[in-house]
Formats: C-alpha cells, sequence, structure tokens
C-alpha cells in the first residue's frame, strides 16, 4: 500500500500510544463530570480515537481487516451510539447526576488513582509481550484495563439508568482497546458479530429507558429497589 | 446436506421471529409452531445423528458439533417445544388481566423465536468469539421478553438482567480475548485460532500466565450468566419476573448455555495447565452458590423464586460435579444437566399456571392444591420434591454421583459439604411441596374441566425424570458415555 511509505509502523505505534492516552484521559474526565450530555459525548470521542488508532496501525500495516474493523467502531461506537444515547437524554426531564454513590470529585481521584495503578500493575511482558509484528505499543495494554476498570467504576457508582450505560460504554471501549493491543482485534466475523451484539444493547436500553420514563417518570435507579430475597 | 438443515435449523425460528412481529392471534401461533417445528426436527436429527456417528461439520468447519453440543442442542429445542406449548395460556391469561396490549402478542412470539435462534447457535459453533456473539445475544433478546408486560417490578427485573448481564458477558469476552491472544502466539494470526478444536489440541503450548487469567475472567463472566454465587443477584428477579414460558427457557437452557460455554474454556484450561487451577476455582463457587441459595430456600415468599434460587443450587452443582471431574461426577454431571432442564422448565410453567388460577406469586397462599387445582398444582408439588432431589428422582442418582465421584477423586471434606447442603436445601424444598399439595387452600379460579393436553405436557418430564431415577435405556447410556468422552481431558 502507498501510504506505508509515509506512515511507517514507528508512527503507528505513537499514534497507537497517543490514541491511548487520549482515551484514559477522556475516561478520568467522564469521571469527573455531572452533565449526561458531556459524558455521551466524551464516550463517543473515546471510540472516535479508537478508531482512529486502529486504522492508522490498519495503513501502517497494510491490514485492510484493521482499516475495516476500525470504521465499523466509528461508525458503530462513535456515531450510532451516541445517537440513540442523545435521543434517550432528550426525552429525560433530568440531565445531570444530582446524588451519585461517589461525587464527582472522589470519582476523578479515583480514576486517577486506578490509572497510576494500572500502569504499574500491567507489565505486558508477563503475558508474553506486545503482539507480533513490527508495530510495539507498550502503553496501550495498561490504558486498556484502565479503561476497563474506570468503566466498572462509573457504572457502579451512578444512580442514573442513562450515567450506567456510558459507564458499560467505557467499559466496552477499554474490551476494545483490550482486543487490539493484545492482538489486534479478534478476527473480521466475531468484531462484527460483537458490534452488532453493542448495537443490540443499546436499542434494549432505549426501549427500557422508555419504559422507565413512562412508568416512573425518571431514568434514576432509585425507583429500582423492589425485589428482594 | 448438512449445511442445510443448519441452515434451516437457526433460520427457520430467525425467519419466523420476523414474520411473527407483524401477525396477531391464530396466525402469529401457527407461523411459531411452524418454525418450531423444522427448528426441533433439524435439531433432534442432528443431535442424535451426532450422537450415534460423532463429530459433525457444515458451513466448511464453522459449524462443528460434537456430542457435548449434541446433548445441549437436544435439550434446548426440546424446552423450546415445551415452552411454546405453553405460551398460547400465557399470553391468554395476560389479556384477561389486562396487562398486554394487542400487539405485544406478535412482539412476544417474534422475540421468543429470536431467542430460541440465538440459543440454537451455542452447540453449533467451534470458534469461542462467535459462541461469546450467540451468548450475548441471548442476553439482550431475552431481557427484552422479561419486562414485556411493562409492570414496574418487571421493568426493574429487565434493566437489572439487561446490565448486569452486559457486563458479566463482558468478562467473558475478555476471556475470550486473552484465550485468542495465547493461541495467535502459537498458531500466528490465522482464522481457526479461536477454534475450540484447536485450542484444545494446542493447550499444553498456551502461555500459562494468558491461559490462567482467561480461565478466571471466564468463570466470572460466564459465571454470572449461568447464577454462580456471588454473580447470581440478577437471576431471581429476571427468572421471577419473566413471562412463566420464558422463565422455562431462561432456567432450563440459558444458563446451561453459559454453563457449557464454561465447561469449553475448563476442558481447554485443563489440558493446557493440568486439572487442579480451575477445578479448586470451580469447586469453590459451585459450593458457595449451593450454600448461598440454602437460606433463600428456606426463607422463601414467592413461588417463581424459590424456583430461581433452586437454580442457583443445581448450578453450584454442576459446578462443583465439573470440578471434581472423574468418570462418576462427570456422568453425574452430564445426566443432572438434562434433568435439570426438563425439570425446572416444567416447574415454571405450572408455577405460572398456580399463579394465574390463585390470583398471587406467594407460597403462603398457593396451598392445598390436590382439591383446588390437582394438575398444575400436583405437578408443581411434585416436581418441587422432585427437584431437591427425593428418590426414584433421577436428581437424586445424579447428586448422589458427584458426591461419590467427589470422594474418590479425593475432595472428601467438599463432597461432605456439599452432601449436607444439598441434604439441606432438599428438606426445604420438601417443606414447601407438601404445603403446596396438602396446605389450607383458600379461594381458587380453577379450570373445572381438565385439561388433557396439559396433563400430558407436565406429566411427561416429571414421569420421566422419576423413572431415569431407576432405570437407563440403554441408547440413553451410550449418548451420556459419548458425551463424557468429549470430556476426557478432566474424565480419567
Amino acid at each position: 500500500m502507498n501510504f506505508a511509505v509515509t506512515f511507517t509502523p514507528a508512527d503507528a505505534a505513537r499514534l497507537l500510544d497517543a490514541c491511548a492516552a487520549g482515551v484514559v484521559l477522556f475516561g478520568v474526565l467522564i469521571a469527573g463530570t455531572r452533565s449526561m450530555g458531556r459524558a455521551i459525548w466524551l464516550v463517543a470521542a473515546q471510540a472516535v480515537l479508537l478508531s482512529a488508532a486502529v486504522v492508522g496501525v490498519g495503513v501502517a500495516t497494510g491490514s485492510v481487516h484493521l482499516v475495516l474493523g476500525g470504521l465499523l467502531t466509528l461508525a458503530s461506537r462513535g456515531i450510532a451510539v451516541p445517537l440513540i444515547l442523545g435521543r434517550i437524554l432528550r426525552a429525560s426531564p433530568v440531565r445531570v447526576e444530582r446524588n451519585p454513590y461517589l461525587g464527582p470529585r472522589t470519582s476523578l481521584v479515583v480514576a486517577i488513582a486506578i490509572v497510576f495503578a494500572a500502569t504499574l500493575a500491567v507489565d505486558s511482558a508477563a503475558l508474553g509481550g506486545s503482539p507480533g509484528g513490527s508495530i510495539n505499543a507498550a502503553r496501550a495494554l495498561p490504558a486498556s484495563v484502565a479503561e476497563v476498570l474506570t468503566g466498572l467504576l462509573i457504572a457502579m457508582t451512578r444512580r442514573k439508568g442513562l450515567s450506567i450505560v456510558v459507564g458499560l460504554l467505557i467499559f466496552e471501549n477499554g474490551l476494545a482497546l483490550t482486543a487490539f493491543s493484545l492482538t489486534y482485534g479478534m478476527p473480521f466475523v466475531v468484531e462484527l458479530g460483537a458490534t452488532f451484539d453493542l448495537l443490540l444493547v443499546l436499542v434494549a436500553v432505549g426501549v427500557y429507558a422508555r419504559r422507565m420514563l413512562t412508568v416512573f417518570g425518571s431514568l434514576s435507579t432509585d425507583q429500582l429497589r423492589n425485589l428482594r430475597g | 446436506m448438512n449445511d442445510w438443515i443448519v441452515g434451516a435449523l437457526v433460520l427457520a425460528p430467525f425467519v419466523g421471529g420476523i414474520a411473527a412481529w407483524f401477525l396477531r392471534g391464530r396466525a402469529v401461533e401457527v407461523v411459531s409452531i411452524a418454525s418450531m417445528y423444522v427448528t426441533c426436527s433439524a435439531g433432534l436429527g442432528l443431535g442424535v445423528a451426532v450422537l450415534q456417528a460423532g463429530r459433525l461439520t457444515a458451513f466448511g468447519g464453522v459449524v462443528s458439533v460434537d456430542a457435548l453440543g449434541a446433548y445441549l442442542l437436544i435439550l434446548t429445542v426440546l424446552v423450546g417445544a415445551m415452552a411454546l406449548a405453553a405460551s398460547p395460556h400465557y399470553i391468554s391469561h395476560e389479556f384477561a388481566a389486562g396487562k398486554l396490549r394487542p400487539r405485544d402478542e406478535g412482539h412476544y412470539y417474534a422475540l421468543f423465536l429470536w431467542f430460541v435462534a440465538t440459543l440454537v447457535v451455542v452447540p453449533l459453533v467451534d470458534n469461542l468469539g462467535l459462541l461469546w456473539v450467540a451468548i450475548e445475544a441471548t442476553t439482550v433478546v431475552s431481557a427484552l421478553l422479561v419486562g414485556i408486560n411493562r409492570s414496574p417490578d418487571a421493568i426493574e427485573a429487565a434493566w437489572k438482567y439487561l446490565i448486569l448481564g452486559t457486563i458479566g458477558v463482558g468478562f467473558a469476552l475478555l476471556a475470550t480475548l486473552l484465550a485468542y491472544a495465547s493461541s495467535v502466539r502459537v498458531l500466528g494470526d490465522t482464522s481457526d485460532a479461536l477454534n475450540w478444536t484447536t485450542l484444545i489440541t494446542i493447550a499444553p503450548q498456551l502461555n500459562p500466565n494468558l491461559l490462567r487469567l482467561s480461565f478466571v475472567f471466564a468463570l466470572a463472566g460466564y459465571g454470572t450468566k449461568m447464577g454462580l454465587a456471588p454473580f447470581h443477584t440478577w437471576l431471581p428477579d429476571a427468572h421471577s419476573q419473566a413471562p412463566s414460558p420464558i422463565s422455562a427457557l431462561l432456567s432450563g437452557v440459558s444458563l446451561i448455555s453459559a454453563f457449557y460455554a464454561l465447561v469449553r474454556f475448563h476442558l481447554v484450561t485443563a489440558a493446557g495447565l493440568g486439572t487442579a487451577f480451575s477445578s479448586n476455582l470451580l469447586i469453590f463457587f459451585g459450593l458457595l452458590s449451593i450454600a448461598v441459595a440454602l437460606p433463600f430456600l428456606i426463607r422463601q415468599e414467592d413461588v417463581k423464586r424459590l424456583l430461581a434460587y433452586s437454580s442457583v443450587e443445581h448450578m453450584g452443582v454442576l459446578a462443583l460435579g465439573l470440578g471434581f471431574g472423574g468418570p462418576i461426577a462427570l456422568l453425574g454431571v452430564i445426566a443432572h444437566v438434562g434433568l435439570h432442564a426438563l425439570t425446572k422448565a416444567t416447574l415454571f410453567i405450572s408455577a405460572g399456571e398456580l399463579v394465574h388460577q390463585y390470583g398471587s406469586r406467594r407460597l403462603s397462599a398457593i396451598r392445598g392444591t390436590l382439591t383446588a387445582s390437582p394438575v398444575a398444582g400436583g405437578a408443581l408439588g411434585s416436581g418441587i420434591v422432585l427437584l431437591g432431589g427425593l428418590p426414584p428422582s433421577g436428581i437424586f442418582v445424579t447428586e448422589f454421583a458427584i458426591i461419590v465421584g467427589g470422594v474418590a477423586r479425593g475432595y472428601v471434606l467438599a463432597a461432605a459439604l456439599a452432601a449436607l447442603l444439598l441434604a439441606l436445601c432438599f428438606v426445604a424444598l420438601a417443606v414447601h411441596g407438601s404445603r403446596i399439595v396438602w396446605g389450607h387452600s383458600g379461594p381458587v379460579d380453577a379450570a373445572r374441566e381438565i385439561d388433557w393436553s396439559m396433563v400430558l405436557r407436565l406429566s411427561l418430564p416429571l414421569v420421566a425424570v422419576a423413572i431415569l431415577g431407576l432405570w437407563t435405556p440403554g441408547p440413553l447410556t451410550s449418548a451420556l458415555e459419548s458425551v463424557r468422552a468429549v470430556m476426557a481431558v478432566i474424565g480419567a
């Protein structure tokens, strides 16, 4: 491929590291915001960075599969998902996270601590080194682990259904980054299936968000504590 | 030829579901029965052929069914047919109670058929990534069914199931990624690097750290989906709030599909690292699940939650037996999977009938069914006792085999603890069961005429479970043996 002449594997590795850093930064920013609209845009921005990294490495290594996978990520996580979430948000009367279990400032600190801990703890060499081929991006794997944990943190400590879904998406973005930094992604057919599943999840979330708004009048999960024992 | 059968098996419910979405009344029932008929014939034919003749492949190796997959496939289509047969009753009860809108009927059958379509894919695919895709799809489709009647409790249950299920299965994706990473390093970037048949042969060469991490995440991920404690919290909500035929599918098939995925990971891990690592984890979480279910079985007030916690107990038994390994316990596990599926599906269907007749789900209300509602009530009461493992129930034999097998493999303490916990679970279930049958009944809105089709549908599986405790037909024995042969790694 022609691009490979100007865009070398070393450039691609730098791009991947930079994008991984951006994904982590956006994750921390989401932990620190109360605005659900901002959280949705930041999660979409994570997906755009992710797809940029995948397409970049695909171009550098001349892999059509990666370029297609990156575009798929952009179309689904970067465009379709924020559109669906935006629709739900517009239907909701309350658009900020009023009283999460863990406030935004504490969440911010915890998220930063997670990033540091992941950087120190995850040694990609212990897992057999980075994937074969000529690209060596040492920072992507710890970043992906930090994202998975940040996503869990947000999903567990927010009260609004939509914020929980944002946490779920950060978690999913972290998984996608893990897949990419471990093995340059899954086989294409699996990636296709996983993307399809993610969109299905979002459709189901949309259906239940609408029902929650009709039945309870809000998306707060405080109403969801009737079932016990 | 195989391509056609597999194609019909998956496409019939998928296409039937699309048609059902737009139909209602008699038409939607006809479409659903026709699709289910095709799936059932194809599934039973394919499953029996594999159990007799060994592995079968189609679509250039994408589909590859061994005896273990064939067994799950047969159970899936059988329970699917049972649940579909119970659906018209459920729909008419819900319409009468004003809980469903007219259009919901078509949506119910469409989602039902798509749920079956995703469930039958699970045992067919060889690729662990596609296995994950299929299981995640079952979660989403069934979550839409759990909350179909829009009651606040059902919405709560469905939301928790959707979110916790997706996060849980996300961990299973991580497990799949790590397995892929370990195999790509051995094989290079080939398309079969995630195929189970490939992984099991190259397992000794896989990076042990990656393999260990992969199993831990598989246990957390598929363990969530199969309701192992402490990841089981969504299960009693979803299984009790779902429409009863859907509870039958969730408990009878969906749980054991997740168990099936876990078995695949366990076999690869055991082939690579030896049995100790993954077996000990399975035994621990198996015992924990039985212990966690016990108090909820004793103090339970809601009939469908009682059945749901019994599922947590049974999944614990399966994990425990799988962890023990060895020929006796494994045969127990394999038979237990089938008996659990048949009993639990029947019980959820009869519980659904009783809940409508008594107008309550409370165990303190559903009593004295011997006189008030002999068919559904008799099935529920006797079934709950069979479920607890009263001889001659087949479940007694399988649980006994698992405990004996554990002792034979040297896990004496774990086996003794399991025996004690299972005996206590039996007492709890027997007390509930006898109250349901003989207790003092309040006013009941039960049909006076006996519905013979329901008698047949509810009694056949339970009679089978009782007979299988005394006698196993020869062909069935050899089928179970061939399923066990797939698990040879942990069966020696």
